[in-house]
């Protein structure tokens, strides 16, 4: 049996539709369902349209998507158009869902010998699957030969008992991972970085033939990459631009997702602050209702879909299909967050969170909602998740890489 | 140093014979959930310094830092047997060896809870929580069993 992605199956079975005919400009239109799209668009040659929607599997709410190329690298023809492909600036590296993916693609060579295969450790689970090489398309931005990873490729079932042992679920179809695919574009450049190089880690990459696997190092070069590292220009960060959203939530909302920062007139660096993250972690530290330690494993993070913080004095919701999330009595309650970057500087953030139930209630084909929250499973974090994102232009730096404002890793907003 | 008289018994022949098969093993071997804290002698064994064990008011504390980078904590009750497991770095540890014969129950529970993303799991049954929350290249979760929480022990503390 498995488990839905959001807090209902079926969540948007009337809106989905509804996103093939956003178009360009600022706007908070109402349809003639009463359901409401939330646009704002930037142009340019480095921006490629995001929009939220209930995803390639109807399950999912707060999910940011955009839509990619591949081709076999070194052709222009034999290439694949893949949309629902998730934003998640908290991963690093391009992951495809073997399934949806036409092409045929080689498996690189591992270091141990064999293929290179990849266990990808997720908070909730893990996903299994070769690494080969693409060349990537994305608005106009192109990356030649990156390593990214087909997850539940049919030609490596078997995931090794090491990588399961790590625990959670198998999340190796379209169903279960809720995207096409996941375009990764953290800070980091690679999704291990140097702790893979000298040693094999446990449950990570893999050298496999058909009958068995054995622990591999790789290269930096050789390990799944954010492909922003590859782009000729546009290859310091990324910056996402949702619209403001009703606080009752939207259909769908579609906004940008503009490569580079200070590379083009229209990513420039302003006003914003700049919060430098943990170059290990990529963890910044947040304090909230006079929390007497800091909140040292705090994130920003689109690939989360609400606030998830503790708060006690909050009521979680008690219906089962909205488990996990907050349901405050009151109506909406105001709240005041304070980041922290490991440069010290400090931000408030206001936010509000609303009872999940009654936003899913009220509008059961919505799947934007700026105020859901839920309780975070470990004490000493706050993320802040796609929630954070609407109505605001979130920047995010890569490691070691320098803008007008600062050198990465940061986020800036 | 071990409270525990009958682990005490057992330490001159099972600690050799574990730490030998900890050797033949790829992963970290780890103390396991509901059981002795026995084979977190064994890994103070194999990972000479690398372990660090204090008293607390009511329970043990045993950090392990593995050799991925990721601690390990294991928390021992006066019982003797480890009552919780946490663990926060740049990759989940072998939960399948951390949580012994909680591990199925663990991953069945997890197939059947609403996943709302990829950042965050929580498995709530009534003898048995787990809890997972991070981000690539940083994650950090806890099991405990809460039935074996040492009274007075806040919940908080486990981290």
């Amino acid at each position: 049996m498995r488990a839905t992605r959001a807090w209902r199956v079926g969540l948007c079975a009337a809106a989905c539709g509804l996103v093939l005919s956003c178009g360009g400009g600022d706007s908070v239109g109402t349809s003639g369902t009463g359901t409401t799209t939330t646009t704002t668009t930037t142009t340019g040659s480095n921006v490629a349209s995001v929009v939220v929607n209930s995803g390639p599997a109807n399950n999912t709410v707060n999910t940011l998507f955009t839509t990619v190329t591949v081709c076999v690298p070194g052709s222009t023809t034999n290439c694949q158009t893949i949309d629902n492909i998730q934003v998640d600036t908290g991963s690093y590296g391009l992951r495809l869902l073997a399934p949806v993916v036409t092409l045929s693609l080689a498996v690189q060579p591992a270091a141990v010998g064999n293929s290179l295969v990849e266990c990808t450790q997720f908070a909730d689970g893990y996903s299994w699957g070769p690494v080969a090489l693409v060349d990537l398309q994305i608005a106009g931005e192109s990356a030649s030969s990156v390593p990214v990873q087909l997850i539940g490729d049919s030609r490596f079932p078997s995931v090794p008992a090491d990588c399961s042992s790590t625990g959670g679920t198998e999340e190796d179809t379209v169903t279960a991972f809720g995207a096409n695919g996941i375009l990764g574009i953290g800070v980091f450049a690679q999704d291990c970085g140097s702790a893979c190089v000298s040693t094999a880690q446990p449950a990570t990459y893999y050298g496999c033939s058909s009958a068995d696997c054995t622990a591999s190092t790789v290269s930096l070069a050789n390990q799944v990459q954010n492909p922003v590292t590859y782009f000729a220009t546009d290859n310091n960060g990324s910056i996402i631009v949702l619209p403001t959203v009703p606080e009752e939530g939207a259909a769908t909302v579609t906004g940008s997702l503009i490569f580079g920062i200070d590379t083009q007139s229209n990513n420039a660096s302003g006003t914003e602050t700049v919060l430098t993250v943990d170059a290990e972690s990529g963890y910044l530290s947040a304090s909230f209702n006079g929390s007497p330690t800091p909140l040292s494993k705090s994130f920003i993070d689109s690939g989360s879909n609400a606030i998830y913080f503790n708060d006690s004095n909050i009521q979680q919701c008690t219906d089962t299909d909205y488990s996990g999330f907050y349901c405050p009595t009151t109506g909406s309650l105001d709240l005041t967050v304070t980041l922290q970057g490991v440069n010290s500087v400090t931000s408030v953030v206001d936010f509000t969170v609303e009872s999940a139930e009654t936003l899913g209630t009220n509008n059961p084909t919505f799947t934007a909602f700026p105020t859901l929250a839920g309780t975070n499973p470990i004490t000493d974090s706050f993320d802040f998740g796609l929630s954070f994102y609407y109505g605001r232009r979130v920047a995010t730096a890569l490691d070691g890489k320098t803008t007008s404002v600062g050198t990465g890793p940061y986020v800036a907003f | 140093m071990l409270r525990n008289p009958a682990t005490s018994e057992l330490k001159n022949w099972v600690l050799p014979l574990l730490t030998f098969a900890a050797a033949l093993c790829p992963h970290v071997a780890s103390a396991t959930l509901g059981e002795p804290e026995l084979s977190v002698q064994t890994d103070s064994a194999k990972f000479n310094g690398s372990i660090k064990v204090s008293e607390h008011a009511s329970y043990r504390l045993h950090e392990i830092q593995l050799p991925s980078g990721t601690l390990l904590k294991e928390f021992v009750g006066a019982d003797g047997n480890v009552f919780a497991v946490v663990w926060s770095g740049p990759r989940t540890p072998d939960l399948r060896q951390a949580m012994g014969r909680y591990f199925d129950e663990f991953t069945t529970a997890a197939a059947k809870t609403r996943h709302p993303d990829h950042n965050h799991l929580q498995v709530q049954q009534s003898d048995l929580v787990v809890q997972s929350s991070g981000h690539m290249r940083a994650l950090s979760g806890r099991a405990y069993l809460p039935q074996a929480i040492p009274n007075g022990l806040s919940l908080g503390e486990i981290r």
